[in-house]
């Protein structure tokens, strides 16, 4: 291959520039003329029916525009089960769900006219644990649940509340247990946390004249978003319009329909008039969506060898109160759930479960983080009492090239080993550097994974090349602060022999830019990254084209670099590009070209076995290691350091890929350490400010390494894979193994607080 | 109810009316237009919203416009020096320091503060003045080495051109944080 001019280099953020001045537009701080302010009345009860609700005040306030209740908004949406009121219909489901909104001349206005809602209440019986709610006999939370809309791929379950019910059946698992040489079954959870993006959530929507819904919100998944609004307000996709200010980080949170919803049924009563609906901190926390909170239970065989033979898990989703993103995560996240290792029995049960909470849905890692903090931990079990070195016990089971792995794909360009010799000898691995300062005990841990990606999906991308040779590229992947404005400027200006500083992005907007199936995943870069290169080589081509007319050479030989046309052996004789569309299409030509990319092995899931033989694109591999220091008087966690090796097939922007890590990492730490979104037993959320709610500080992040490893895969472009999501994977069962090796002690429920380490140190002694 | 003020904004004097109890922090957004300063929470919990106030760093989210008659206030559109970025903006750039940029106005009209004060930190003091500032996507790595970048590159410029070293002091109504 040739040498990579662009593609490869650390090269600063395309963004970089407006986003310390202060000029970046987040969705925010977006003004329309003439918009009005809308607000939103949230139910105080976790499952009651509406009795009444009397809007009279609210209507009679002066400067209130419009006051509306979910019979003014009467539509149902959800991705993959259609459950979802845009306001509530006749029952409310958790503490937080919208109610009713009021659009009004200003914020305070509106703020004052919702608290003269009034709402009756009858209170039903609420369930606050997955496990609580999916008992037989447990009442509905969705009464009409068999006959709502769903996907053709959900699997629905006798149990009640259940809303998906994923299988993954391999060999025999009570056979495996009957030859094994060791049992151990263990049980972990995982409390919801939220996404915390900086920037809170708002939207603004529209309806004109015509009949045009336009709406403007930093989401990340544009057109997913158009078509579960068509389907929901049964319009053709192209009466709306999804335009995409900057977001201000997402993490999964700013996609479906939230605080969009809300704006939407608002702009319908306004005669026209734009409305901008914004959640602040508290509504963020509560009323957009959550990571799901899990149970898993997890139960191994094992040969004395150390030889893996048998697992079987069983995780409990909690859905929170509808069904949102939650039958994916349970797909997705049960599915590699046994981990990253070959096993020839296999039996894993997910159920995604409703409660009476705020909604769970997409969460960078998509449940991931959840499986690994239960079956890493596991496996550092497993070893002790294998007796065998945990590093020794991983290389003898973990995914290689060409295995099979349980869900029946044959695995290819597998980096998992290398990131786990080097995360390992990263951290120093089975070396004793520090003696045990008094009153503190030091550990290491490391922790594997593998992730999948949504899988089959489609990008479409154009570039476009004016006559000043300038590129403007057509890409439906948002910018949620990971970096891909620089990815694709990198691709398209590798591809057309151009500098970097001569591309730009075209702002999204549904009705310019060309399809793609969403920011999530992980991924774009893989994706739109192909769909930018496809692009860019077509209108490369056709500027060959041109170019060897012009300079009376074939196509082959010219070279692109530089801004410039060129044959290899004349480079005195090079055209710029700008010369080439001028002498062709005139003054004001522009050449287009266009791609497009979609997995086409891509397969789903078997819905009864669980089994695909492509069920993701690519897999993107890590090994997380930590070191910390354990207060055993107060029970405080101490990182010391942390080391990430990541496999991302190959780093387009090395330096983005490294900002990815830590910020992974700073995620997975806090997750590991301090987050829980906490519910009480009247279903109120106790932790909605940043206040209560422990993000990461400067304070609190350790030294980092990051070490990228590159095992391209031949499908991506460049050999990339992703990057985005696994950056916070393995990071708490990292930290809980060091945790572990540090005191002995084995503790399953995150975070790791110091008021729960205390106590299980305390129970230890005891 | 509304009162008459006269501030100093962005080096610009400016007279206002505005209700007293109107926050810094919408008074620049809604009534004057200027987003580049950030509302993260609204309940000084987050910095996302630092300004500098009569030289220093403030959560504008906790100033009421009434306290504000004859205020020097600077936000991020008044940090670029002429055409050219402030050392700090240049840093940024430089070491990746923003990603989806939303708490970067805040962090670096904090570090403006902190070196205005102090020219050497050392890492520790760099956490330690940023540790109200919350960030959740870069793991502040990127930021840290950013300010010391900038740290070095205006302690550059003032020996090169001692007389353009400007000092204050750096109370702020904002705690360090730390879990
Ligand atoms: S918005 Fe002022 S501190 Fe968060
Ligand atoms: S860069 Fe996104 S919050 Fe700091």
């Amino acid at each position: 291959m040739e040498e990579l001019a662009v593609v490869g280099k650390p090269v600063t953020r395309v963004d970089a520039e407006e986003k310390v001045t202060g000029q970046t537009v987040y969705g925010y701080d977006l003004v329309l003329p003439n918009m009005l302010y809308g607000k939103a009345l949230f139910s105080t009860r976790p499952h009651a029916i509406i009795k009444r609700i009397n809007t009279e005040r609210a209507k009679n306030y002066p400067g209130v525009q419009a006051v509306i209740t979910g019979a003014d908004a009467p539509w149902i949406h959800g991705e993959t089960i259609k459950d979802t009121p845009f306001l509530a219909q006749g029952k409310v489901r958790y503490v937080g769900e919208p109610v009713a909104a009021v659009a009004a001349v200003d914020e305070d206005t509106a703020q004052a006219a919702v608290a003269l809602i009034e709402v009756e209440y009858e209170d039903l019986p609420a369930y606050f644990s997955p496990e609580e709610a999916s008992k037989p006999g447990a009442r509905a939370i969705h009464e009409d649940y068999p006959e709502y809309h769903k996907a053709d791929f959900i699997v629905t379950s006798p149990l009640p509340n259940v809303c998906e019910h994923f299988k993954l059946r391999t060999g025999d698992v009570e056979q495996g247990f009957r030859k094994s040489d060791l049992i151990l079954e263990q049980s972990f959870r995982v409390p919801a946390i939220q996404h915390a993006a900086m920037e809170p959530h708002s939207a603004h929507a529209m309806v004109d004249d015509s009949g045009k819904l336009t709406v403007w919100v930093p989401n990340d998944a544009p057109f997913r978003v158009r078509t579960e609004t068509a389907e929901a307000l049964g319009l053709p996709p192209e009466k709306i319009r999804y335009i995409n200010p900057y977001q201000g980080g997402g993490f999964g949170s700013k996609g479906g329909l939230k605080v969009e919803r809300i704006a939407i049924a608002l702009a319908y009563h306004t005669k026209g008039l734009p409305v901008r609906v914004k959640f602040n901190r508290q509504e963020t926390f509560v009323s957009t969506s959550t990571r799901h909170g899990a149970i898993v239970r997890i139960k191994s065989g094992v040969k004395s060898d150390g030889e893996l033979v048998a697992r079987e898990i069983t995780i409990y989703w909690d859905a929170g109160a509808y069904s949102e993103k939650s039958p994916t995560v349970c797909i997705r996240g049960s599915l590699p759930s046994p981990g990253p290792y070959r096993i020839p029995q296999v039996k894993v049960d997910g159920y995604a479960v409703y409660t009476n909470k705020p909604v769970a849905g997409a969460f960078r890692g998509y449940g991931i983080p959840q499986a690994a903090w239960a079956c890493e931990q596991h496996m550092d079990d497993l070893a002790k009492r294998l007796r065998m070195d945990p590093l020794e016990f991983r290389l003898k089971n973990i995914f290689v090239d060409g295995d099979v792995a349980y869900w029946g794909e044959q695995l290819h360009n597998v980096g998992l080993k290398e990131t786990l010799l080097k995360a390992t000898e990263g951290i120093g691995w089975g070396k004793t550097e520090k003696l045990d300062p008094k009153g503190f005990k030091i550990g290491k841990g490391f922790a594997c994974i593998a992730k999948p990606t949504r899988t089959p999906t489609t990008s479409n991308a154009s570039v476009l090349v004016d006559s000043q040779g300038k590129v403007t590229i057509l890409a439906g992947t948002v910018e949620i602060g990971q970096g891909c404005s620089t990815m694709l400027s990198q691709v398209a200006a590798e591809e057309l022999g151009i500098p970097i500083e001569n591309t730009r992005m075209h702002p999204l907007d549904t009705d310019v830019i060309p399809f793609d199936s969403s920011t999530t995943s992980s991924r774009s870069t893989f994706h739109m990254g192909n769909a930018v290169r496809h692009a860019a080589i077509h209108a490369r081509e056709q500027l060959a084209e041109i170019a060897s007319g012009i300079l009376e050479a074939p196509q082959e030989e010219l070279r692109f670099s530089d801004g410039k046309i060129f044959l290899d052996n004349d480079p005195q004789h090079a055209l710029t590009i700008g010369e080439v569309i001028r002498r062709q299409l005139g003054p004001d030509g522009v050449v287009r070209g266009n791609g497009s990319y979609t997995y086409e092995l891509g397969k789903d899931v078997d819905p009864q076995t669980g089994h695909s033989d492509h069920a993701s694109a690519f897999y993107m591999y890590a090994t997380q290691a930590a070191e910390v220091a354990v207060d055993e008087e107060t029970g405080r966690v101490r990182l010391l350091r942390v080391v990430a090796a990541h496999d991302v097939g190959k780093a387009i922007n090395p330096l983005n890929c490294v900002a990815q890590v830590e910020g992974g990492l700073a995620m997975g730490i806090g997750a590991a350490l301090h987050e829980e979104l906490v519910v009480d037993d009247h279903g109120r959320v106790r932790n909605s400010s940043f206040l209560d709610y422990h993000l990461v500080t400067s304070l609190d992040m350790p030294e980092m390494k990051t070490i990228i490893v590159e095992c391209p895969t031949p499908d991506g472009p460049y050999g990339a894979k992703g990057l985005g999501e696994p950056g916070l994977a393995p990071t708490p069962a990292a930290i809980g193994n060091a945790v572990a090796n540090a005191l002995g002690i084995r503790i399953y429920d995150l975070p790791l607080t110091p008021e729960r380490v205390y106590w299980a140190i305390q129970a230890a002694t005891d | 109810m509304h009162t008459k003020i006269q501030i100093r904004l962005n080096g610009k004097m400016q007279t206002l009316t505005v209700p007293p109890f109107r926050l810094l922090l919408d008074l620049l957004r809604d009534e004057i237009g200027l987003t580049g300063t950030k509302e993260g929470c609204g309940t000084g919990d987050c910095g996302a919203c630092t300004v500098l106030l009569n030289g220093k760093p403030v959560n504008s989210c906790l100033v009421l416009s009434g306290e504000l008659e004859g205020a020097d206030i600077v936000t991020i559109e008044g940090l670029k020096i002429g055409p050219y970025l402030h050392p700090v903006q240049q840093a940024f750039v430089q070491e990746g320091g923003a990603q989806c940029g939303y708490c970067t106005p805040g962090i670096l009209m904090m570090t403006k503060a902190l070196l205005d004060e102090n020219i050497n930190p050392t890492e520790e003091e760099i956490r330690f003045a940023l540790s109200g500032n919350l960030c959740r996507c870069t793991g502040y790595a990127k930021i840290i080495q950013a300010v010391q970048t900038a740290a070095a590159e205006l302690r550059r410029s003032y020996e090169e051109f001692p007389s353009s070293q400007r000092r204050g002091g750096c109370a702020t109504n904002k705690m360090p944080r730390s879990h």
